[in-house]
């Protein structure tokens, strides 16, 4: 298992998708707060975070990610890298979720780009005071990285289905784009689903910015569901994996 | 110790409604370079991706190194080295990434391995340039660096020549015939150039709309290969005749365009030219001939064209 978290991490590393993804978040995340510099005053760095760095930081976790799955998972089929990988006498179970660790390991990295250099740079740029409670900020961040890897594993299986790049990568960005209308839809009109998709991390992951207003129970929610997502979405597509012709 | 590192028993798969392998049985000894020859969707993809465990058999079973199913099968599969339908490389990384990552993978320790493997392909000095950049010769001599990358057993090896130039396809011949020789690596190779195949070939399978048609050593295909004299005079029907009643054989054919194919008095041409000239007849053509690896495999299969 550790040569394939080797091999999957060097090839993380030399990933084009991957370099490209984070330097452009990077250099939005950089220059996106200069925009504040047209409005009649400065935020606080505080307010900063809150409403601009935890407002947009749902769809960076549900998107962008899914451009890399389509490189970095479905590629190793129209490559055909992946007849080598599953013929090396390395188990599937074992290869797939090496694949889904390090592709999560890339989303988790892209996910906290935002958090970190948006709030790094506004702070530069609004000064270093007012600034987000350090308690506040590491727990969402964290957070974040949770629910980066949960999304992770749900397109890790679409990647997996797959084998044209382009198809995943269109078709997650639709779903993950579309899916949370029809998914209150469903939980309106058919109460046993309301529970569910309440509890899901399509539906949790707009709570974390309102970390802070969350009770105990509810906090335990919001960490256990995307572990509770990422295990049951590994088991689930490591299972596909296992008995997919690989062409 | 078994003798072979592979033999399937009564293999085969079912795509929907096409039997794309029925009932192969196939075995391949050690250190030998088994020549897999068959038409495009013939079968032989699909032999190769049962044995790497890309699919699934629909039913029959396989040995590979003795091992028939579950762990120890996968664990086997570290044994082989692979050309699967084209070199599988990371288009955006260069030579030494590309064996640096199959490195890792097969958890070579080490990194002298790459820059000896490159060396043997003679893709050493191909520096910061990407796979993506090679010529299909270099893609091809790349991929077989992968397959050969932790000194495999076996290697198996679908088109490997394909693309390569007139001394790419020697000196890959060349390299074959050493890992063959010198390490005692047993390799199946399938490749559509039979002639190319027929110097490199010590057995041959002869695959065929999913059936295995065939298996022989290079030494019998080269008795089965008939050896003629292509013989054609001014009149066929008084050669025939004469080849019957004064050569005493009837082991010849007279073709459409009145040409003689005798298969007997191989071994004594003189006789039969003596022959045919003391009747008066004119010899407008007479030569030794003998069907090659293209011919017999395109008799086998039933005399379509083949590829």
């Amino acid at each position: 298992m550790s040569n394939l978290i080797k091999t999957e991490w060097f090839k993380l590393r030399k990933d084009r998708s991957f370099r490209v993804l984070s330097w452009m978040l990077i250099t939005a995340a950089v220059l996106y707060p200069l925009l504040e510099f047209g409005n009649a005053s400065l935020p606080t760095v505080e307010d900063y975070y809150l409403n601009n760095v935890l407002g947009i930081h749902s769809d960076i976790v549900k998107l962008i990610p899914s451009i890399l799955a389509g490189f970095f998972i479905t590629s190793e089929y129209s490559m055909g890298t992946m007849k080598s990988i599953a013929s090396s006498g390395k188990n599937r179970i074992q290869i797939y979720f090496a694949k889904l660790t390090m592709f999560a390991v890339g989303a988790i990295f892209i996910s906290i780009i935002l958090p970190i250099f948006m709030t790094g740079a506004s702070a530069i740029f609004f000064g270093f005071t007012d600034m987000p409670d350090i308690a506040f900020y590491l727990q969402t961040v964290g957070i974040i990285m949770l629910y980066a890897a949960a999304f992770a594993s749900i397109m890790a299986i679409f990647a997996t289905i797959f084998t044209d790049s382009g198809k995943t990568i269109g078709f997650l960005l639709l779903f993950f784009l579309l899916v949370d209308w029809p998914l209150q839809v469903l939980a309106s009109k058919v109460p046993f689903f309301e529970p569910i998709v309440n509890h899901s991390i399509f539906k949790l992951v707009y709570d974390i910015v309102r970390f802070n207003e969350l009770d105990h129970s509810e906090v335990i929610t919001l960490v256990t569901v995307p572990i509770l997502t990422f295990l049951l979405s590994g088991i689930l597509g490591s299972l596909i994996f296992r008995n997919k012709e690989i062409k | 110790m078994n003798e072979y590192v592979l033999k399937t028993n009564d293999l085969s798969k079912k795509y929907q409604n096409k039997m794309a392998l029925n009932k192969v049985n196939l075995s391949i000894k050690k250190g030998t370079i088994y020549g897999f020859i068959g038409q495009n969707g013939a079968g032989k993809s699909t032999l190769i991706r049962l044995i790497t465990g890309l699919a699934n058999p629909t039913s029959g079973t396989f040995e590979l190194f003795e091992k028939t199913d579950g762990q120890a099968l996968i664990e086997a599969r570290k044994r082989i080295g692979t050309i699967i339908e084209g070199p599988a490389l990371y288009p955006h990384m260069t030579a030494h990434e590309n064996l640096e990552a199959h490195r890792l993978l097969k958890g070579i320790p080490g990194k002298d391995c790459v820059d000896k493997t490159l060396a043997l392909v003679g893709l050493q000095n191909t520096g910061k340039k990407k796979a993506k950049n090679f010529s299909l010769g270099m893609k091809q001599r790349l991929g077989l660096a992968i397959a050969l990358l932790g000194d495999p057993e076996f290697l198996i090896l679908d088109e490997p020549i394909n693309g390569l130039d007139p001394m790419g396809v020697v000196e890959i011949r060349e390299l074959l015939k050493k890992l063959n020789q010198a390490y005692g690596i047993t390799i199946l190779i399938s490749s559509h150039i039979l002639s190319e195949l027929h110097l490199l070939a010590t057995h041959y399978g002869i695959i065929h709309d999913g059936e295995l048609l065939e298996q022989l050593s290079a030494t019998e295909l080269n008795e089965k290969c008939q050896q003629y004299l292509h013989i054609k005079v001014d009149n066929p029907n008084k050669a025939a005749t004469i080849i019957e009643s004064q050569l005493s054989t009837n082991d010849f054919e007279v073709m459409p365009d009145g040409s003689i194919k005798l298969f007997a008095h191989v071994n004594t041409p003189g006789l039969v030219s003596k022959t045919l000239t003391k009747e008066e007849l004119v010899i407008e053509q007479f030569m030794p001939m003998g069907e090659d690896l293209e011919a017999y495999f395109s008799n086998r299969i039933g005399g379509v064209g083949h590829e």
